[in-house]
């Protein structure tokens, strides 16, 4: 028998399978030893003000003792090391307590005077030299660098290391953190570091201000860290992201490496080294709405899942099938879209907005040769219209153009600098390329889980009417916004209390998927995809049937989720959500009752429509 | 000749100095322990100690042991000093002054070892 304690133990206490990994290999890490050893620095710089005060003090003491004083009786009497100790010592703090043990004389004031002006000196400048290494900005950094380096090395969860902390980053890192994953950040810029403790992170998020660049910048942010999961690089910069590919691959072969870059070139070189998955927005913008022209509902639906959770559900365009394209702006995004857009058999004028005049870019084989404004381009004859130049200003005011001159427009365009939203939000635009959003959708996706990149990737493939249908079956059970994307596995460890079922080879996918509270409601969750080894079925209705071993990837609401969990972790919920009997939890009422562990039940009630 | 080294070794060899030079003579007879020696004694055991701040090598997180394990002692010597002759009804009893200078013999042997590593330091200097 299964009680949910022993379930709750195995859950907390179970050997993980996740592969273990190797140990923490040698970094570089001169920076570092730097680091520890702030302390050092404050003890050095320290020594001359320490010494002047203790001389001070010294010599203040030892006058006090050797000057002759008198008692009440008018004695001389010469007052002890520890009256002068603590007298110098009230002095110097400016306490003042008054003239012990007997009034002084006046060669004992003359000489107290001197000690208190020196003392006071001392004082301001033991403590004025150690405000101002509090202050030094060398000081600062070193201890911003060992409180860094301690948060990271004290991560025991997996967490991603992302070079480069641009919008790309920011958006990542909140996607990551609402899956609960851990994130470390590398940037160069301390404003961007400052406004990671501004963002609203669930998560503590360590920063650092650092040249990603510099292996040992990258040691020191975790890469030689065991819990490492993944590296990201992230920058605007092509050659840095280049930087952190290369020490990646030559540090740490086994992880995994995104890298995000605007140049075939560089994703040559970067490729060079290991394995790593490069994004390039053009690229994918370009197959993306390649997809949005053949597939409008599959596109729907990959944007949606891409955008993770909390995203809603976005609109499906309407563009149109064929017709002369034309894409206005010039450089390494229009050439890479016409291409596309040509392979596709599509007619396409790549045109020069008047805000850019100048030469034709003679190497673009579909130019038009007369470097024209929009309106010149018979725009009317045009069903898709494409505003790709470097300028958010100009892409806006072609956009406008092209609109004006013909309403039908099927408009694309690219938005450089995240300020300008707003503004391209209020235009009628039907597809927007924004290069950070398209590479952290697509650094997500393949990030998250493996299970849905796989979905992503066999997904076009199905046809538009078989994406419509799953977003279909995903509304009508989450809504239109997308709660939770999640994996279970069916294996011993993690759904123990199916097992039997599972091998009984009767396990419909329908019965898992029922609410252990009603069994004839149907849980808020739609399977995506069930992965059996190497295969896998895309969306499966309720009559597939599961064996043991599966991974399923659903997308639903987090309570279908935890319902999912009791399914698999107590038998008595198993057994009711399968077959409709309750069961019993307790030994004593399952002898009164005579229950007998029945994991071969046909279920012979009621299915609910799993849609 | 390097002047900080001048004014380091200095400072070690006089700490231990003024130690012994109060240590010296018979533990109970206050007449042959002189109060200003050990205030000298402290006074520059505090400064040996501080010379002594942020020195990364081993040998001077050892050095640095030592200084602040003569300090101790001395403090504690000084502090019995003092309440013998303030606080305790008796007064300085040959007792009391066996204690404090028991207790300034502990920082001699510290001093000591902080003598011997300069002299290690030196030596292994010269051979390299």
């Amino acid at each position: 028998m299964v009680n949910p304690l022993l379930a709750f133990w195995r859950r907390l206490l179970g050997d993980d399978d996740r592969p273990v990994r190797s140990r923490a290999r040698r970094m570089p890490h001169a920076s570092a030893t730097q680091a520890s050893e702030t302390i050092f620095l404050v003890l050095r710089r320290m020594r001359t003000p320490l010494i002047v005060l203790i001389v001070i003090f010294a010599v203040s003491v030892l006058g006090l003792k050797l000057i002759p004083g008198q008692d009440a009786q008018g004695q001389p009497a010469r007052m002890g090391f520890f009256d002068a100790f603590y007298i110098m010592s009230y002095t110097a703090s400016t306490i003042g307590f008054g003239e012990i043990p007997h009034p002084f004389t006046y060669a004992q004031r003359m000489w107290v005077t001197v000690a208190i002006y020196l003392t006071v000196i001392g004082w301001a400048y033991a403590i004025g030299s150690l405000l101002a290494l509090l202050q030094d900005r060398a000081f600062r950094q070193a201890v911003a660098l060992q409180q860094f380096r301690r948060k990271v090395s004290r991560l025991r969860e997996p967490f991603l290391l992302i070079a480069g902390y641009g919008r790309t980053g920011e958006l990542l890192g909140h996607a990551f953190d609402a899956l609960g994953r851990r994130i470390v950040v590398i940037d160069r810029s301390d404003g961007r570091i400052d406004d990671l403790e501004l963002d609203s992170y669930r998560a503590d998020v360590p920063g650092l201000v650092g040249d990603v660049r510099d292996p040992g910048h990258l040691g020191i942010a975790g890469l030689g860290h065991p819990s490492c999961e993944a590296v990201l690089a992230l920058t605007d910069d092509d050659e840095a992201n280049l930087a952190v590919t290369m020490t990646a691959a030559l540090l740490r072969p086994d992880l995994p490496v995104v890298a995000r870059t605007t140049s075939p070139a560089v994703a040559r070189q970067m490729r060079a080294f290991g394995a790593p998955s490069v994004v390039n927005p053009f690229d994918v913008f370009g197959d993306h709405l390649r997809l949005a022209l053949h597939a409008p509902a599959s596109y729907q639906l990959l944007v949606w899942l891409q955008s993770g959770p909390g995203a809603t559900l976005p609109a499906r365009g309407r563009p149109p099938r064929a017709g002369r394209w034309v894409i206005c702006g010039s450089g390494r995004f229009v050439r890479e879209l016409a291409r596309d857009l040509d392979a596709d058999g599509l007619e396409v004028v790549v045109a020069k907005p008047a805000a850019v005049s100048g030469t034709l870019d003679r190497d673009d084989p579909a130019s038009t040769g007369d470097g024209a404004d929009p309106a010149q381009v018979d725009l009317r004859q045009a069903t898709g219209f494409v505003a790709g130049t470097d300028s958010d200003t100009t892409n806006l005011s072609l956009v406008a153009t092209a609109s004006h001159a013909n309403p039908d427009l099927f408009v694309a365009a690219r938005q450089n600098r995240p300020a300008s939203a707003p503004l391209f939000a209020t235009m009628a635009i039907d597809a927007l390329l924004v290069p950070p959003e398209v590479v952290a959708h697509e650094v997500y996706a393949q990030l998250s889980t493996p299970l849905l990149r796989r979905f992503l990737r066999e997904m076009p493939a199905r046809g538009d009417e078989w994406a419509a249908g799953v977003v279909d079956r995903l509304t009508a059970l989450c809504g239109r916004d997308l709660q939770a994307v999640w994996k279970v596995r069916l294996t011993a460890r993690e759904a123990p209390a199916v097992q039997a079922w599972l091998t009984s080879g009767r396990a419909r996918l329908g019965d898992l998927m029922r609410d252990p509270a009603d069994r004839d409601e149907p849980l808020p969750a739609v399977p995506l995809l069930v992965l059996r080894g190497e295969d896998c079925s895309l969306a499966p209705d309720g009559d597939f049937l599961l064996a043991a071993g599966d991974e399923i990837l659903l997308a639903g609401r987090p309570t279908a989720r935890r319902s999912l969990e009791t399914t698999l972790q107590l038998e008595t919920v198993t057994e009711y959500v399968h077959s409709g009997r309750r069961v019993p939890s307790s030994w004593i009422w399952r002898r009164l009752s005579r229950y007998e562990a029945a994991p071969t039940t046909n279920p012979t009630s009621r299915t609910p429509d799993s849609r | 000749m390097n002047l900080e080294k001048v004014v380091f070794g200095f400072f070690v060899l006089l700490a231990a100095t003024l130690n012994f030079g109060f240590f010296i003579g018979d533990i109970d007879n206050p007449a042959l322990h002189n109060v200003y020696e050990l205030f000298a004694a402290v006074v520059v055991s505090l400064i040996t100690t501080v010379l002594k701040f942020g020195d990364r090598t081993q040998l001077g997180a050892v050095h640095l042991a030592t200084s602040l394990v003569a300090d101790l002692q001395l403090l504690a010597a000084a502090l019995v000093w003092g309440y013998a002759e303030y606080v305790s009804s008796s007064g300085v009893t040959p007792g009391s002054m066996a204690s404090v200078v028991s207790l300034s013999g502990g920082a001699l042997l510290a001093n000591l070892v902080s003598v011997v590593l300069l002299v290690v330091e030196t030596v292994s200097f010269q051979r390299r």
